[in-house]
């Protein structure tokens, strides 16, 4: 039983930052019908900056102050953001009305784009967080242990997946966001200014992927140039088992994914456990194409 | 031209040094990478020998004899080494110290064979002492020694009751991970988890978890140091009491690094850096190498070479005799020679006897202190 208990903690806190992450490509395919592959590489770009700001700041030895680390995440969000505002302008916004496959392989190339820059700038080796970041207490509950850490990572996500909720469904910007996912032309007649939505997405989607990418960071304590494939994957996964194009989806789709992954790596086979997680996906596309909270949408004809 | 120069120049050279040895030389042959991606192995390989050489020459010369070193360039490549197997045999060497690596010396093997030439490698691939060669001998111990070693370690040394056993999904890691838990079952030992990890996933609590469920007092990880870090990290993060012992991949200073706090206590097995080795010999020979050359020997792979020539000298000098097979019959029979690199001798198959592998505890500094076997 503890063993269980254990499992879902762990379970839940990869989970949160899969959701993190996965509300980046779900906000983008919810208004441009376009899966930005890029996304987990710009996961992990807001891992190396905050590393940098970090190391830059803390020097090498001891722990970094808290105000460290709270400049680390800001900048961070701010230089990933700006950098899915390029990534917009550059090489989707010239593409916005050509064939949906030039995007796809636009998409691809900026994601080897950016995963080479990382490596030219921060070097193909692994690069490792000081420890210390967030505070290290542990609790425990008979055996099962839960470090401070992994409280924060799944209490700052749950705060900032409902921020993001609120936010698009409580505000005037937000009704303009779900309107342009709906129907752009008819936002378009309605007066909304869809070229701000979607550079709004690009700047909203891009900041909580750094906030995720952080957490990988300082939850592992490692950064490794290439690990966004991997993040990326699992986070779109996560978003399809959600129901991609619809954000509580993509939240429940993370947590569900990360605890699934977390129980069969424990309980059937590390070796085969990104075999059972694409298993539950191509399961989920057989049984549930439209993913667990996504509506069957008419095809347009 | 100046090529056709050189080759004369070369080939008079040869003459001159096959024509000393009949009379009151003898030479030895340096195989290595002294250029290229091994370089600074070969170097080191080279040193070590004209060290010794002079050494020897000092103290009176082996049987009387002046020993003289001729060095060949093998690039740490199979072609080159087959080159220098044919330019070694033909200066009319006594003997051959090395290649450094296993392929370059499978190269060479089968020529010096031929040539009556003893040979010393530190190769560590399992084949090169399964062709029969009789006058081959390698210095350091092959890559079963580290699995035998490991399983002495686990079972007999620190009687640890509740083993379990990660490898990750590579060649190396898988191999030696599957060799240690026979070595460990040979032992007598009880493993109670045998997993694998997927290298590079960053997150192994799930495994740990398991693990942690069946209670063992040590986990042994046999794959490489960025995963073996974050393993010995997490297993403290999931308050895991268990020891944690890695397999030579881990030893890297990036090990540290990633278990952070967690490092301390950690144990690494693997043969030791030369400046870790804790016999009397090693220490003087550490010393004098650094005189000559004002720095330390690149790896613990020139010692093993010093070694087999060191134990090749010893045969010469106990048998008074300069026949290959008379050196091979007591090299063959040699036990506990006290190497630089701890006590060796030399199977029927010219395998090297004696472990050279060392369990060391990472200690607070990140530094290295062994504990097995105590000196």
């Amino acid at each position: 039983m503890e063993t269980f208990l254990q499992q879902l903690v762990n379970g839940l806190t990869v989970g949160s930052i899969y959701a993190l992450i996965a509300l980046g490509y779900t906000m983008v395919y919810g208004i441009l019908k376009l899966i930005n592959f890029a996304h987990g590489d710009l996961a992990v770009l807001g891992a190396f900056i905050g590393l940098t700001v970090i190391t830059g700041l803390a020097g090498a030895g001891g722990a970094p102050a808290n105000w460290i680390v709270i400049v680390a995440f800001v900048l961070a969000v701010l230089v990933v953001a700006i950098a899915g505002v390029l990534l917009e302008f550059t090489a989707y916004r010239p593409l916005r009305h050509a064939h949906r496959l030039s995007a796809v392989v636009s998409a691809l190339g900026a994601s080897m784009f950016i995963e080479n820059g990382i490596m030219l700038i921060w070097s193909p080796q692994t690069l490792t967080f000081p420890e210390g970041i967030m505070p290290e207490t542990t609790f425990h509950y008979g055996s099962v242990v839960i470090s401070a850490t992994q409280l924060f990572i799944v209490a700052i996500s749950f705060v900032l997946m409902l921020a993001l909720y609120l936010y698009v469904n409580k505000t005037r910007f937000g009704t303009a966001i779900r309107a342009s996912a709906i129907d752009q032309d008819a936002a378009r007649l309605m007066g909304i200014n869809v070229n701000k939505v979607i550079v709004s997405v690009f700047v909203l989607g891009p900041a909580l992927g750094a906030i995720g990418g952080l957490f990988i960071g300082v939850y592992y304590r490692q950064a490794v140039f290439d690990m966004g494939w991997i993040y990326g994957l699992n986070a779109f996964i996560a978003a399809i088992i959600g129901g991609i194009g619809n954000i509580p989806g993509a939240m429940i789709g993370g947590l569900l994914l990360g605890l699934f992954s977390s129980l069969a790596g424990g309980y059937i086979s590390s070796t085969w456990q990104q075999a059972i997680v694409f298993g539950l996906l191509i399961l989920i596309l057989l049984v549930r194409p439209t993913g667990i909270l996504g509506e069957r949408v008419a095809e347009k004809v | 031209m100046l090529k056709a120069k050189l080759l004369i120049a070369a080939a008079a050279f040869s003459f001159g040094v096959a024509a000393n040895a009949a009379a009151d030389t003898v030479t030895f042959g340096v195989q290595a990478p002294i250029t290229g991606q091994y370089a600074n192995e070969g170097q080191g390989i080279e040193k070590a020998v004209r060290l010794l050489a002079k050494q020897l020459n000092a103290d009176g010369g082996l049987l009387g004899k002046t020993v003289e070193v001729v060095a060949c360039d093998d690039e740490g490549k199979a072609t080159q080494a087959a080159l220098c197997g044919r330019e070694l045999s033909n200066k009319g060497v006594f003997t051959v110290i090395g290649s450094y690596t296993s392929g370059a010396t499978a190269a060479s093997q089968p020529i010096f064979a031929r040539a009556n030439i003893l040979q010393t490698s530190d190769g560590t691939a399992e084949q090169l002492t399964q062709h029969g060669y009789k006058l081959f001998f390698r210095n350091a111990p092959p890559n079963s020694a580290e699995a035998k070693f490991t399983g002495e370690y686990l079972v007999k040394a620190k009687q640890y009751k509740r083993i379990a056993i990660i490898a990750d999904h590579s060649s190396f890691a898988k191999g030696l991970g599957e060799a240690v838990t026979e070595a460990v079952k040979a032992e007598g030992g009880n493993i109670v988890y045998n997993g694998f990890i997927n290298a590079g996933s960053q997150d192994y609590r799930s495994v740990l978890t398991s693990i942690k469920s069946e209670n063992p007092d040590v986990i042994y990880f046999s794959g490489y140091y960025s995963d073996g870090g974050l393993i010995r990290a997490q297993q403290e993060a999931l308050g895991i009491k268990a020891d944690f012992v890695g397999g030579d991949a881990n030893q890297n200073v990036k090990f540290g690094e990633l278990a952070g706090k967690a490092a301390e206590g950690a144990v690494i097995i693997n043969v030791p850096a030369p400046e870790n080795l804790p016999y009397p010999e090693a220490k003087s020979f550490l010393s004098d190498y650094n005189a000559a050359y004002g720095e330390n020997p690149p790896s613990i792979f020139t010692l093993t070479n010093a070694d087999g020539m060191r134990a090749i000298v010893k045969a010469v000098q106990e048998t008074k005799s300069f026949e290959p097979s008379d050196v091979a019959d007591y090299l063959h029979s040699l036990r506990d020679f006290p190497g630089f690199t701890g006590p060796l001798g030399f199977d029927d198959n010219g395998e090297r006897l004696g472990s050279a592998f060392q369990a060391f505890e990472i200690q607070a500094d990140g530094s290295y202190k062994t504990t097995y076997p105590a000196n």
